[in-house]
């Protein structure tokens, strides 16, 4: 193959079709083969070198019993088995369901601002730049700059005392249910923005027409909302409620690491961090690895929703 | 109440309702910068106010304390290093399977499309084993190469989405003319993508440059860890000082936010146009 450095011609969009190309002989059909085959063998040596090997010796190392600088046997189920008794597995993946729970205000609290801001409200375009910026900021850093702000003596309870609510300044990353609230509310500090970009490149599809003839009509807001853009908008609120529900059982690792690393107790432990914790703190590697690959089925299970539509999108031809 | 003067009412509560989330989502920010300049004693003396007087010794201590150069360095490498290879990849696999008559393409697609289902917080130790035995472990490629995985996935869905929309007419015209693969891949297709790729290339830009585990397990405690690995042993290390913590904080958060703000138009124009099927 050779690389042509022929200019390219204008792409002219042809008013009729251009005559159908001959069917290329038996051994150029070959040669365009091994080029393909040379095209994807990058992507696929990473896709398998750093996905797919490392999953399947997951399973494999979960298998295993290994545990702090001792050899490894063989431990058949022993791990997953262990995994059902374990108080603070369950209690993982109870906190999990308990932060999916909050799906509703993750999918419907960026779906009403980017309404907001499609129907033009007074400044949009820079209301639709700052609810960006903090997703743009590292995870680790939202963390620790939320822990200065949700301290004890921090600005949120400095507010609360000066508007009066006294005791709802409580030591929000210490409580049993406060420091999960404050985990999940900062979680969607951090990603909301991320929401409002997704629902508003979803309403950009949807003809201007059909939404400003739901905006001006006299029907509620709310009402509005639930009749008349969500139906609409169905595809994108199905994709971002599947990257939530998954989203929370591994973007939230780096948020524990800094605000409350699982505690207390085991109030704030995920699977992402469990499996973390075991595996480099506890170097219990078996049993980490059998939690990672529970991790993996339940993310697996959500998301694969989102890559049959993105196989369907991605090889569908044009209308 | 007539009904104009309701849809002024409306109108104004709507804003309000805007500026609450924007101070919301700014405030935390503003807060950090503030502490970042006060002097301990300041901020001790006053956690919440303004600072009396400006100081930028945070900023020199915290660039002496955790060789913000450095860390700042390893992050372009590896954080451009992945970006660059992960959409490079997923551009060839888009066209191969797209435009070029091959077949397995659509398992080839399917194949790495799924990896998508693989996080890598469930993976990590297998990973990090992976990278050991190919010799990567505090080196620069070990993080690169596996950025470049976990990002392709999403590059090679959105660029073969935006491919697919280019006629197959096109193409022939530009092969009928002489064009190479090539040529059409990168002087006809790519031009054509430009607003995908400028968003795929700010997101990425944003998780690489973000991202804590792999760096952390990769790089661990070596010479070659990323910014966010050396911030994040900030959140133990100087725990006493609210201001020399907000100064690393910022160093660590700017480089993103100023990318973000310059391309800000780009990312979302591309969001838009990425999703306009």
């Amino acid at each position: 193959m050779t690389i042509s450095t022929t200019p390219v011609p204008e792409p002219v969009v042809a008013d009729r079709p251009p005559e159908p190309v001959r069917r290329p002989a038996r051994h150029a059909r070959l040669r365009e083969w091994w080029l393909g085959a040379a095209l994807v063998l990058p992507a696929l040596a990473l896709a398998v070198a750093f996905k797919l090997v490392p999953l399947g010796r997951g399973v494999a190392t979960s298998l295993e019993s290994s545990s702090g600088f001792d050899g490894t046997s063989f431990a058949g189920a022993d791990n997953y088995v262990r995994m059902f008794d374990d108080p603070v597995v369950r209690s993982s993946f109870r906190n999990a369901l308990l932060v999916v729970a909050t799906l509703p205000v993750w999918v419907v609290l960026p779906l009403v601002l980017a309404v907001l801001i499609h129907q033009q409200a007074p400044g949009w375009k820079f209301f639709r730049a700052v609810y960006f910026i903090p997703y743009t900021v590292a995870p680790i850093v939202v963390g620790i700059m939320f822990r200065q702000i949700l301290a004890p003596d921090g600005p949120i309870n400095a507010l609360l005392r000066r508007v009066g609510l006294e005791p709802l300044a409580i030591e929000w990353l210490n409580g049993r249910y406060s420091a999960l609230f404050s985990l999940v509310a900062v979680a969607l500090w951090s990603f909301f923005g991320l929401g409002v970009m997704t629902y508003l490149a979803g309403l950009a599809t949807i003809p201007g027409e059909t939404l400003e003839a739901a905006y001006l009509d006299g029907a509620g807001f709310w009402r509005r909302l639930f009749h008349v853009v969500v139906p609409m908008l169905r595809p994108t609120v199905a994709y971002w409620s599947v990257l939530c529900a998954s989203g929370v059982l591994i973007w939230l690792f780096p948020l524990i690491y800094a605000l409350t690393q699982g505690g207390p107790g085991d109030a704030t432990m995920l699977p992402e961090y469990l499996v973390f914790l075991t595996t480099f703190q506890f170097l219990d590697r078996g049993y980490g690895s059998a939690i990672g690959i529970a991790l993996f089925v339940f993310v697996a299970v959500l998301s694969i929703f989102s890559v049959r539509h993105m196989f369907t999108e991605g090889t569908r031809k044009p209308r | 109440m007539n009904r104009r003067t309701a849809a002024r009412l409306g109108r104004y509560l709507l804003t309000f309702a805007l500026v609450v989330v924007a101070v919301a989502a700014v405030y935390p920010l503003l807060f950090t910068v503030v502490s970042s300049l006060k002097t301990q004693a300041g901020f001790a003396e006053d956690p919440l106010g303004l600072p009396a007087g400006i100081t930028l010794d945070n900023y020199l201590e915290a660039f002496r304390r955790m060789d913000m150069p450095r860390l700042l360095l390893n992050s372009l490498i590896t954080t451009v290093g992945g970006l660059v290879l992960s959409v490079l990849a997923a551009l060839l696999v888009a066209y191969a399977v797209t435009k070029l008559r091959f077949r397995g393409g659509k398992l080839v697609f399917l194949l790495i499309i799924v990896t998508l289902t693989i996080p890598s917080q469930a993976i990590i130790y297998p990973l990090y084993q992976t990278v050991l035995d190919l010799g990567m472990s505090g080196e620069y490629q070990g993080l690169i190469l596996a950025y470049a995985a976990f990002g392709l996935p999403l590059g090679t869905y959105q660029l073969a989405g935006y491919f697919q929309q280019v006629p197959d007419e096109l193409i022939e015209a530009a092969r009928v003319d002489g064009a190479g693969h090539f040529t059409i891949l990168f002087r006809l297709l790519a031009p054509i993508a430009t607003p995908a790729l400028a968003a795929l290339a700010i997101f990425n830009f944003v998780w690489m440059w973000n991202d804590l585990l792999l760096p952390l397990v990769i790089m661990g405690g070596s010479d070659s860890k990323t910014l966010m690995v050396g911030v994040s042993l900030l959140s133990g290390q100087y725990d006493v000082s609210v201001p020399l913590v907000s100064a690393g904080l910022i160093v660590a958060l700017l480089p993103v936010l100023v990318i973000y703000l310059v391309f800000q138009r780009q990312l979302v124009s591309g969001a838009l146009a990425g999703s306009g099927k």
